[in-house]
């Protein structure tokens, strides 16, 4: 009988920490996500679609000194106003052999992100919750700034990726039209 | 005198339009995504604290997510290209080990400092299952994607290594 009542109580305890835990996600992340969410999809709205469109169509323009303007600063407008998965429609603007390196750095920047900017990919924000709440219990005050950083890496990780796709690409291009002649 | 009235009536309606769809866009995905996915999270939360899975896991874990070392080989292996883009929808794998791993860091099985590279060692398959839509979403041509899908995932075997490194070093001085 003991034995039963310890299971049961063992049983029980497990959703009773998750509960705890649900308790303090729930006070802890939604309101400000929600709140924050508010606030940027009216000014996504408020800066309108045309502006962000003329401003990607500067930012795709051809030439290597506009390589860091295209896999940092476009990709980060890209998913800061479109949010995943429509900032990938921005490649649109490009010239067709950049369109994978954009998408590679488009798509690599949706978690970095989410630290501090979590509209961006509300679906998918627990790839950095996950972790930063295991940083939250252990030390609280650091993670805004894991947040900045997980950001500016992201934001150095995604110009590493978007000229390194494009490297293999153009390679795999060319090796592609010479097997076919 | 009227149409003064009538733009200002407008214009503030405008806005208070807007403000209200952005407000209830944010709580529909809170509702629909966000709290659905939080529920599924702080039940593994759970069971990793209240069982002895937690144990089981933080053994397995540990020997990878605490050295620089241990992580680039758990990004190579997720950035293998026959496995990305089984590993890439929703993000699904991505959240489910970065609970395990932040639960491992609260408990302090992990130090603080693996966090950053450890952000970048489970993802580097992030959108790998999405190459062929993201790219028609940009509008590619068909030969474009062709070449570019393994353009992508070879690129990945390259990049997701260098991003642990960076992440490293990004968290330096923390």
């Amino acid at each position: 009988m003991d034995a039963l009542v310890a299971g049961a109580e063992a049983f029980i305890q497990v959703f009773r920490t998750a509960a705890d835990v649900f308790v303090g996600f729930t006070t802890g992340i939604i309101p400000i996500v929600v709140v924050f969410l508010t606030a940027v999809n009216a000014l996504v709205k408020f800066i309108g679609e045309e502006r962000v469109e003329n401003f990607a169509k500067w930012a795709s323009q051809e030439g290597w000194m506009y390589v860091p303007v295209r896999y940092t600063l476009l990709a980060f407008v890209a998913v800061f106003m479109l949010t995943n998965p429509v900032c990938y429609t921005f490649g649109t603007f490009l010239p067709e052999k950049n369109k994978p390196a954009f998408y590679d750095a488009a798509v690599s920047f949706v978690h970095p992100i989410t630290g501090i900017f979590p509209h961006a990919n509300g679906g998918e924000l627990f790839v950095w919750l996950g972790i930063a709440a295991g940083v939250e219990m252990v030390a609280p005050d650091m993670v805004t700034a894991l947040a900045v950083r997980y950001l500016l890496a992201g934001l150095v990780v995604i110009l590493i990726r978007g000229i390194v796709t494009d490297i293999i690409f153009s390679i795999m291009w060319k090796s592609r039209q010479g097997g076919a002649a | 005198m009227q149409a003064l009235i009538e733009r200002i009536g407008r214009s503030v309606g405008g806005v208070v339009g807007t403000l209200f769809q952005a407000g209830r866009d944010a709580v529909d995905l809170c509702l629909k995504t966000i709290i659905p996915f939080m529920a599924f999270v702080t039940f593994v939360i759970g069971l990793i604290l209240e069982t002895g899975v937690g144990d089981l896991i933080a053994n397995g874990i540990k020997g990878f997510a605490s050295s620089l070392g241990g992580l680039m080989i758990v990004c190579v292996i997720c950035a293998i290209p026959i496995l990305s883009p089984l590993l890439g929808p929703g993000a699904v794998i991505a959240q489910i080990v970065g609970v395990l791993i932040g639960t491992e860091i609260g408990r302090g099985n992990i130090d603080v400092s693996m966090a950053l590279p450890a952000l970048f060692a489970i993802n580097p398959q992030v959108g790998c299952d999405f190459v062929p839509v993201g790219l028609a979403l940009g509008e590619a041509e068909p030969e474009t994607v062709e070449v570019g899908v393994p353009a992508v995932l070879t690129s990945r075997m390259i990049t997701g290594p260098i991003s642990v490194v960076v992440g490293y070093l990004f968290a330096l001085g923390l």
